[in-house]
Parts: C-alpha cells; sequence; structure tokens
C-alpha cells in the first residue's frame, strides 16, 4: 500500500490519461445504448435492454454477423498467408532488396481511404481506368463496363482485395522480424540432415515463427473486425444490406438513421465479440508466451 | 515583427485547443458573449466550392451594419451535417442560426425559436405563403424558407434525334424514347435513374408522387399505399426494359448527371444548378428542359426548401437573430446569394428580382405545381434515410410491393 502510494504520483498522469481516453468513453457507450436518444440528441430516459432487442430482432442482423466473420477469416488469412511468402522473399539477399522493402511499406504509409478511392474510382463504369482496360481487352462486353461497386458481392470481394493489400506490409514487417530471430544454425543443421527445402520450411522455419505469426493474427483481428473506410467507401452506394458488416452498419444507424442508441447497442455487441474472440484466441494459441 | 510572429503562434494554438475542446461534444458553450458584444453561431451545409466565400460576404456586410455583434461560420459537407448538429445539441452547444433541411425533430424537442419572434413583422410578411405553410408545426412556423429548387426533365435532344424519338409527357412515352435511346448502344443510357443511396428519395417522390401517390402529411408517414404501387412498379419496368442506365439501384445522382453532361444519357431529372454545371462543363451539350413525365401528363414537380432556423440555447440572442435574418432576407443581401447557388428564392421580393431569368423560367413555371416532402412529420427524417437505405433494390429481385413495405416497416420503427 504504501509503495502504491509512492508509485502515485509516476503512474497517476498515465492512469489518468487511460481513463479519460478509454474507460470514460466505453462507459459513455455502455450508457448510450441504454437510453432512449431522439434523432436530434436529446436523452429521453433509459430504456433498459431494449435497443439490443431491437438490434438483434433486425432481420438482416445474423446474415451481417455472418458476413463479418467470413470478412475477418478472408482478410487476415489470405494477409497472413501473402505475408509469409512476401517475408521469406524479403529475407533472401538479392540486388535491390532495400528498394522492395521500402515499396512493401508504401501501402501502409499511403491513407486507406486514399487507397480505397484509388481503387473505386478504377472500377466505376464509363471512367473508370479497371473498366476501361477489361473492355479493351474484351473480357467485358458492355462499352461502359461493369458496377463492380455496386453489385453487394463483387464490392464486398473488391473491399476485401483493397483490406489484404493494406494490410500486407504491418504482418509482413512482423513475420520478416520473427524470421531475422530464426537461428541460422538450426536451418542447417536441417539440411546437413537431408531435409527439402519446403520441409525444412514448414517443420524448422515455420513453428518457431509462431509468436511473430499469433502477434500479426491478433491484431490483424482486432483491426479488420473495426475496419470501416474500406467497406464504406467500396460498397456505400448499394441499397438494402446485403454487404454490411457489423462495423457498416453501425454508421449506418449512427449517420443515416441517426440512432445513436442503436448505434451504442451495436457498438457495444461488437465490442464484446472483440473482446471474446481475443480472449479465446489469447487462451488457445498463448501468443505472448515464450516458445 | 517576431512579436507578431509568436504572438500568432500563441493565437494559433490556442484556437487549436479550444477547437479541440468543442469537437469532442463536452466543450461546454463556445461562443458566450463578450463584454457587450454577442457572438452568434452559424452552422451551415456547403452548397457548392462558392459558398463559404458567399456566407463571408454576408457576414463581413452584417457586422458593418452591426459592430456589437460577432458571427462565427462553421461550414460542413451535407453529408456530416446532422451528425455534426445532433453531437452539438447532445454537447448543450447547438449554434444560434442553422441551415439545415428537416426541422420537426428540432421543434418537437423545443429547441427552436418560433420564427415570428425572430424576424421583424415586413420580413415575416415577404415569405411565399405556400413555403411558409410548409415550414410550420402544428401551425407554428419553426423554419425560414431559405432557398428552393424545384425538379424538371432535362433531355439530350441530339441523343433523341438520332434515335428519332420525341420528348415524353407521359410514363408510356418515356419508356418508349428511352428505349429507343438505349438501343443507341456505345453505352448510352436512355434515361438516367439514380436510386442510390445519395438522394434515393428524390428519384422515389418524382415516380411514386407522378403516379398519384404521397409520402404522407404532418401527422403520419405513408410510403406503403396502392396509390404509391404504380410509381413503383413503373420503376421496376423501366430498369427490366433495359430503359435505363445499368445498375440503377447502386447509382448516385451527381455522378451519374456528370454522364448526362458528357452526352451519354438520353433523358434525366435536374435541378437548376444543374443548367450552370452543364454551362461549365460541357457548353455544347445539345439539352432543353421540359416538365417531369407523370404517369397521365399532368405537370408536377418536386420542390425542396431548405430552412434556416434559430436555436433557442440559453435564450439571450433574440435580437441579434432577429437583427441577422432581416439584414440577410432583405432583397439586395438574399437575391445574389441565392442566384451564387443557382437556385430559386422564397420571398416575393426576390421573385420580382429574377423574373426576367432566362435560365430560371422553365423551372419557375413548374414551381405553382411543386409538392413538398413531408418534412414537418418528424418521422420524416426516419423515411428520407429508410428510401436511403431501400428504395434501391427496386433494381433486384424484390417484388415492389415488399420494397415499400420494408421502408415503412423501418419508417414506423424508427
Amino acid at each position: 500500500m504504501k509503495d502504491l502510494l509512492k508509485a502515485l504520483p509516476w503512474i497517476g498522469p498515465a492512469v489518468a490519461l487511460i481513463a479519460a481516453v478509454v474507460l470514460f468513453p466505453v462507459g459513455l457507450m455502455f450508457w448510450n445504448s441504454t437510453r432512449d436518444i431522439s434523432q436530434s440528441g436529446v436523452d429521453d430516459g433509459g430504456v433498459g435492454l431494449a435497443n439490443f432487442a431491437t438490434v438483434i430482432g433486425f432481420q438482416y442482423f445474423w446474415p451481417i454477423l455472418g458476413r463479418t466473420v467470413v470478412w475477418v477469416v478472408v482478410v487476415v488469412g489470405c494477409t497472413l498467408i501473402g505475408s509469409l511468402a512476401l517475408a521469406a522473399l524479403l529475407n533472401k539477399a538479392f540486388p535491390g532488396r532495400r528498394l522492395v522493402r521500402m515499396a512493401v511499406i508504401v501501402p501502409w504509409a499511403s491513407s486507406v481511404v486514399m487507397t480505397t478511392l484509388v481503387v473505386h474510382y478504377g472500377l466505376e463504369p464509363y471512367f473508370g481506368i479497371i473498366n476501361s482496360f477489361l473492355v479493351d481487352v474484351g473480357l467485358i462486353s458492355t462499352p461502359e463496363g461493369y458496377g463492380w461497386t455496386r453489385h453487394p458481392g463483387t464490392a464486398f470481394a473488391w473491399a476485401m482485395a483493397v483490406a489484404v493489400f493494406v494490410s500486407l506490409p504491418f504482418t509482413t514487417y512482423t513475420v520478416l522480424a520473427g524470421l531475422q530471430t530464426v537461428p541460422g544454425e538450426t536451418v542447417e543443421a536441417a539440411r546437413i540432415d537431408g531435409a527439402s527445402g519446403v520441409r525444412t520450411y514448414f517443420s524448422v522455419v515455420l513453428p518457431q515463427l509462431r509468436g511473430a505469426i499469433s502477434v500479426a493474427v491478433l491484431i490483424n483481428i482486432i483491426n479488420v473486425f473495426n475496419s470501416l473506410p474500406i467497406l464504406r467507401v467500396m460498397t456505400g452506394s448499394i441499397p438494402g444490406y446485403d454487404a454490411d458488416t457489423v462495423m457498416t452498419m453501425i454508421f449506418k444507424y449512427m449517420q443515416n438513421q441517426r440512432q445513436i442508441d442503436l448505434a451504442s447497442a451495436l457498438s457495444v455487441i461488437a465490442f464484446l465479440v472483440v473482446i471474446a474472440i481475443v480472449a479465446v484466441y489469447v487462451r488457445v494459441v498463448r501468443p505472448l508466451e515464450e516458445v | 515583427m517576431a512579436q507578431y510572429k509568436r504572438l500568432g503562434g500563441i493565437m494559433a494554438i490556442t484556437l487549436a485547443a479550444t477547437t479541440g475542446l468543442t469537437a469532442c461534444g463536452f466543450g461546454g458553450s463556445s461562443g458566450e458573449a463578450t463584454g457587450d458584444g454577442t457572438t452568434l453561431d452559424l452552422l451551415v451545409p456547403s452548397y457548392s466550392d462558392a459558398t463559404q466565400g458567399n456566407w463571408d460576404d454576408v457576414i463581413a456586410g452584417f457586422e458593418e451594419e452591426n459592430p456589437d455583434i460577432d458571427v462565427n461560420l462553421q461550414v460542413e459537407s451535407w453529408d456530416n451535417l446532422e451528425s455534426v448538429i445532433a453531437t452539438k445539441i447532445q454537447g448543450g452547444d447547438a449554434p444560434d442560426i442553422y441551415n439545415g433541411g428537416p426541422f420537426a425533430g428540432f421543434a418537437e424537442d423545443e429547441l427552436l425559436y418560433p420564427v415570428e419572434e425572430v424576424t421583424s413583422e415586413e420580413t415575416y410578411a415577404d415569405f411565399q405563403p405556400t413555403f411558409l405553410e410548409n415550414a410550420q408545426v402544428g401551425g407554428t412556423t419553426y423554419g425560414l424558407p431559405f432557398i428552393a429548387s424545384a425538379r424538371a426533365l432535362f433531355v439530350n435532344d441530339a441523343l433523341l434525334e438520332e434515335a428519332g424519338a420525341e420528348v415524353p409527357t407521359t410514363w408510356d412515352e418515356l419508356l418508349e424514347s428511352a428505349k429507343k435511346v438505349s438501343e443507341l448502344g456505345g453505352g448510352v443510357a436512355g434515361y438516367g435513374m439514380p436510386l442510390g443511396s445519395e438522394e434515393a428519395q428524390a428519384e422515389a417522390a418524382v415516380w411514386l408522387w407522378g403516379g398519384g401517390g404521397t409520402f404522407g402529411d404532418a401527422e403520419a408517414i405513408t410510403i406503403d399505399t396502392p396509390e404509391n404501387l404504380p410509381g413503383a412498379e413503373f420503376v421496376k419496368k423501366m430498369i427490366d426494359e433495359g430503359a435505363t442506365q445499368a445498375d440503377a439501384g447502386a447509382t448516385d445522382r451527381s455522378p451519374l448527371f456528370d454522364i448526362f453532361v458528357q452526352g451519354k444519357v438520353g433523358m434525366q431529372v435536374g435541378l437548376p444548378p444543374s443548367v450552370g454545371q452543364i454551362e461549365s462543363d460541357n457548353p455544347d451539350l445539345e439539352y432543353s428542359i421540359h416538365p417531369i413525365p407523370t404517369e397521365d401528363g399532368s405537370p408536377f414537380t418536386l420542390g425542396v426548401a431548405d430552412h434556416l432556423m434559430a436555436f433557442q440555447n440559453d435564450g439571450d440572442k433574440q435580437e441579434a437573430i432577429t437583427a441577422f435574418f432581416d439584414y440577410f432576407y432583405s432583397a439586395d443581401v438574399y437575391v445574389p446569394w441565392v442566384q451564387a447557388e443557382g437556385f430559386l428564392p422564397t420571398t416575393l421580393s426576390g421573385s420580382e428580382q429574377l423574373a426576367g431569368e432566362e435560365a430560371l423560367a422553365p423551372f419557375l413555371e413548374v414551381l405553382p405545381d411543386a409538392q413538398f416532402y413531408p418534412s414537418t412529420n418528424p418521422d420524416w427524417a426516419a423515411a428520407d434515410s429508410a428510401f436511403k437505405a431501400l428504395f434501391g433494390q427496386l433494381d433486384g429481385k424484390k417484388s415492389a410491393q415488399d420494397v415499400l413495405t420494408e421502408i415503412q416497416e423501418q419508417v414506423d420503427a424508427g
């Protein structure tokens, strides 16, 4: 207790900061989710859990939740496979490696909205560069191109492609850092024992990357689950709820329908889902433990 | 010199810190009265790139006449406007004067001054009576009609001539002409139908009302009615028979009108500012403006009026607000503003001044037949967003009846 008091002046500011920027907003979100808030933002009193019932009772809720799972699994999965390949390549010495490593950072350094908008405009009918290309090489027969971002399926697929693209740099660098901690002797020993390159990678290198991969996956799951801008740009003009994830649905409640109470309730659900996923993941994979 | 620089730096930091605080919504009241002077906070949307400059001119003129009143201008995009105002109200930091669309929700929450309390008698009497009626909740006027627009059919004469099609006045003629134009090929669309989220409610009104339907009145929003069904079914027919551009359900209005301006769309419903857009982007386009075709050919237009409204807040700025409105609505200030943005005036004196404008003539002509959104109904905002989110589903497997039912359900739940 005395130690705690002595430490307080040093940890106090940090605790206050966490309380102000983390705990307070979370608390406010939980509070708002149990209130009836009018469209112009006036609090009309508590309603218990009615907002949650409305949100879960919405006929598209379960499809949206399912789509969110697909979104997270596919994006994180593809990102991981791509990053492992890319990191393995970047770990080899070759002329110009430094430049290639720099180039991999570019999607990381540029704004996500910007990257998505570039792809989005490319996919526009009439003037989009991707559509023009596909029309010119004869893959699309209509002269104005295909409305990629106007059909839920194709728009969602393109959004996933963009999400993988912007997630690659971070994951690649995490894996690359992991690769550099793999001792050369283990690989050499495998080679002396006559193991093939593929066997060496899967049986010797990959197990030693466990720490790096599990941290990268954990961070990616949280990031991808909470990702709004890519889907917002790619699927924003599609009517109905056939391309929505939990995040875009929160946004629709808040921005389009201006139901802050329902948006808060869905946010709380999303928050709990993420906490649950992370808890299970930490329990099963134990990413923070030494190998 | 160096001292001034440092002063500038300190001011910049202070400013940044203050705006940062207000931005989080818990900043308390900004714009408190300083000394004898009063500060009016003005929150407006951006109609065009020139909006900020137009307001700056108005404010400069106003502050010169009223040296004891300062006006703080905040310009937001239409996309953000409604969430900004909701956040400000929730944070107890509502602006004094706000320019927006729906206002009935604010009136119902008793946040607004009745217009008669914040305008002089002359200013109040100068508004077009039809617009004032459209701005009333329970017999009291809460919104000052600000600018009006009407819709009309923009027709690409060159394309219609090439296709041998006539300018339509009824739906059947429209379908026939649009199909002829679509058959020209080369990516040309007969009728540009924007059902995407940007402004689906407008295209919905054009069709549902054109078939004799309504969206309801101040008491009830009625979307799922037999009167609205023919319009929705005809939209489906237009799409299914290939009379429109591809993917009508997810096409937004502004990008589609760009394509009309490029000469790739035969006919599309446009607004007064569309005239200016064609003039600046593609003056060679051969086009003409006609009344919107309806089921039986009777004239009709969708009128839209945006409103100014005054928030009560602490109730101590009534005089300053009145001074501002009286200044703004004087014809010499108001008409140039409306003209610069390419809209129509809502005051009698303004209409008189603009009577000779040729470009506005086709719109002023249809204005007497204008019908308005039921924007005084507090549920209209919910209906508006339901149309934006759901009406585009007509381009798809859902039947017209199902789409109307789903919209009605979302309105009733909102």
